[in-house]
């Protein structure tokens, strides 16, 4: 049998495996020792697997993902989340739908200490949730909003997701981390127009809460400090090179702790349940991370990827083309999967095709397939597709952020929320528009800092 | 939210740990959480002592050598408590007692994984040790490592067991 059929019966073993409701790492693990058993025979696989997972795990890289989670995990605890709502509400409140805005601030601004979108979502509902209800708002924009803010941690570093897809396609982290900081922006502006829009189509759906007085306004400005101060020393100093990524995280664990216990939010019950989602979260990503490796070795060796590229630059369809059938596919794939196993699993196939059809791993920007060297290609098209893998999170079927939401807002009736986030999944939809247009909103920053 | 439905990175929710097992899981997962801890501070230590002129050598082979013995510290936990993620959608429908069935694959998985791993990393152990193979600045040799490794994966292989006589439970 020809190796590339090999590696096709692999994935199509591995689609069976996943729907049988295996978990994901383990299918992976599974086919892709199973497939370089088939190909060189047990004796390569087993000595490989001597060192194999040391070698992942040990990755210097990667060690920024753990630390990462406990910063969030710790954030989550320390009541961060209500000030940054409460001084948000302060500059938002006033207006028509100001509120639901504050939310959408409080939720960037929670994504800056913390890059899970569901941990966003469900620590941002418990304390906006509450307020929307007390000013009245429509059920709908007042989940739908929160668990659309959600997925703005995506893109507003530091982002577990940026990490794992740099690492994947070696990109530098560090531009990754820059490039994502403009089209996250971008989103929020567009959220907050979204909301804007949505209480002018409903007079009615969100109730202008009135203007605070100045020492209250001022008392919760102050709020946002010590996020400014975290989000500061952790993305401002990589962004100005004064360390790696790693320490740089170390340092926003630390800050963040000491803010918990400055404020006496964090006991050490606090402390062991931040451990304890630390180790669910990093060992669940790093087992998917080794089947990912174990597959990335299967495929290449049955050489799926190269002829993924063939195929594609042979089907005569344009470069840009084929780029939005990967982000469709991104979208479709979104429906089923969470993000991250996504990433994992389907960008090693998606970026050899596209960087084949950009001309090849050292091509510049002359003469190129998409007009840009290829490595600025990495860097947008890893914006585009994090933006399009989080769309999954607010659809339906498994729309885990709206399932967040809806455990928190139990009379609330899930389809509502399904209704109230779908005005943020057009300004989604926009946003990939607005990125896809002009890729100079992804590449100008990264350039910056590398020329500064 | 449905079990091992985690989804994205940092909403993972800790489950119950029971029994002898459980507690044995959960206090190895945060000598973990505390070796984390520590690289934290290793990578503190780097920053600020490099900027006052107190340098500290060795901070990157302490930070993999370290995050690599944690993650494995975290996988008993991860396996005890259904941590990790599986698609479910399109077995939504599907009765408590096949997806018992399902279920009960995905732990035996683990079981062979968690057994194989040991196995192979044991003798990743002896290749260590017997050529000798250290970080390069602080000399710490490699195989030390190992060894909280092969615990780790032991623990692994009794948790997969649990996982799977509970589904076996559901099963039946």
């Amino acid at each position: 049998m020809a190796p590339v059929t090999i590696g096709l019966l692999g994935l199509l073993a591995l689609i069976l495996l996943i729907a049988a409701r295996l978990p994901i790492a383990y299918a992976m693990i599974v086919v892709g020792a199973g497939g370089i058993a088939w190909l060189n025979g047990p004796g390569i696989l087993l000595n490989q697997l001597k060192t194999l997972a040391y070698g992942q795990f040990s990755i210097y890289d990667l060690s920024v993902v753990p630390m990462f989670i406990l910063m969030g995990a710790l954030a989550t605890r320390t009541g961060l989340s209500r000030d940054l709502f409460r001084a948000a509400n302060a500059w938002f409140g006033w207006m028509r739908g100001g509120t639901a805005m504050a939310a959408i601030a409080a939720c960037a601004g929670f994504g800056a200490v913390c890059g899970s979108s569901l941990a966003t979502a469900s620590t941002m509902g418990k304390v906006a949730l509450p307020e929307l209800r007390r000013y009245g708002y429509a059920p709908a924009l007042a989940t739908g909003s929160i668990a659309a803010g959600g997925v703005l941690g995506i893109l507003i570093p530091p982002s577990v997701a940026l990490v794992i897809y740099a690492i994947i396609v070696e990109a530098n982290i560090v531009a990754m981390f820059a490039a994502a900081l403009v089209p996250g922006l971008i989103a929020v502006v567009l959220f907050l127009v979204t909301i804007a829009i949505y209480v002018r189509v409903f007079p009615g759906s969100g109730p202008a809460g009135g203007a605070e007085d100045r020492a209250a306004f001022w008392a919760a400005t102050r709020g946002v400090i010590p996020t400014l101060i975290v989000f500061g020393i952790v993305i401002g100093g990589i962004y100005a090179g004064l360390y790696n990524p790693t320490p740089a995280a170390a340092i926003g664990v630390f800050a963040v702790f000491v803010f918990g216990l400055l404020r006496g939010t964090l006991g050490l019950r606090d402390l062991r349940d931040s451990a304890l989602e630390t180790a669910a979260t990093t060992g669940m990503i790093y087992l998917i991370l080794l089947g990912a490796e174990l597959l990335k070795i299967f495929m290449s060796r049955a050489r799926v990827p190269q002829a993924a590229a063939d195929w594609a630059i042979n089907s005569g369809l344009t470069p840009m083309a084929v780029l939005l059938i990967l982000l469709l596919a991104l979208v479709l794939l979104g429906c089923l999967m969470d993000s991250l196993s996504m990433i994992l699993l389907v960008l090693p196939f998606f970026w050899p095709v596209l960087s084949e059809i950009n001309g090849g791993l050292y091509q510049t920007a002359e003469g190129s397939g998409f007009g840009m060297s290829t490595e600025d290609l990495k860097i947008w098209f890893g914006i585009l597709a994090l933006v399009v893998v989080e769309l999954g999170l607010i659809t339906p079927p498994v729309g885990m952020n709206v399932f967040v939401i809806s455990s928190l807002a139990r009379d609330v009736p899930m389809a509502t929320t399904f209704r109230g986030v779908a005005p943020f999944f057009g300004a989604e939809i926009v946003r990939v528009a607005i990125l896809l247009a002009l890729p100079a909103l992804s590449l100008w920053l990264p350039r910056v800092i590398a020329g500064g | 939210m449905p079990r091992g439905d985690a989804g994205m990175s940092g909403d993972a929710q800790p489950g119950p740990a029971e029994g002898i097992l459980g507690r044995l899981v959960t206090v190895w997962a945060l000598l973990g959480g505390g070796l984390l801890a520590g690289i934290v501070a290793v990578n503190l230590w780097a920053v600020i002592g490099g900027a006052v002129g107190i340098p500290f050598a060795g901070d990157f082979e302490l930070t993999e050598m370290g995050t690599a013995v944690a993650v494995f510290t975290f996988l008993p936990y991860c396996q005890l408590t259904r941590q990790n993620v599986t698609a479910e959608i399109f077995t939504a429908r599907a009765s408590p007692r096949a997806i018992a069935w399902l279920s009960a694959i995905g732990s035996a998985l683990a079981l062979v994984f968690g057994a194989v791993l040991l196995w192979r990393m044991s003798a990743g152990l002896m290749d260590q040790q017997s050529y000798g193979y250290a970080t390069t600045i602080l000399q710490i040799p490699i195989w030390w490592a190992f060894v909280p490794i092969l615990v780790s994966l032991g623990m692994l292989c009794l948790a997969a067991i649990a996982t799977l006589r509970d589904d076996f439970d559901v099963a039946r």
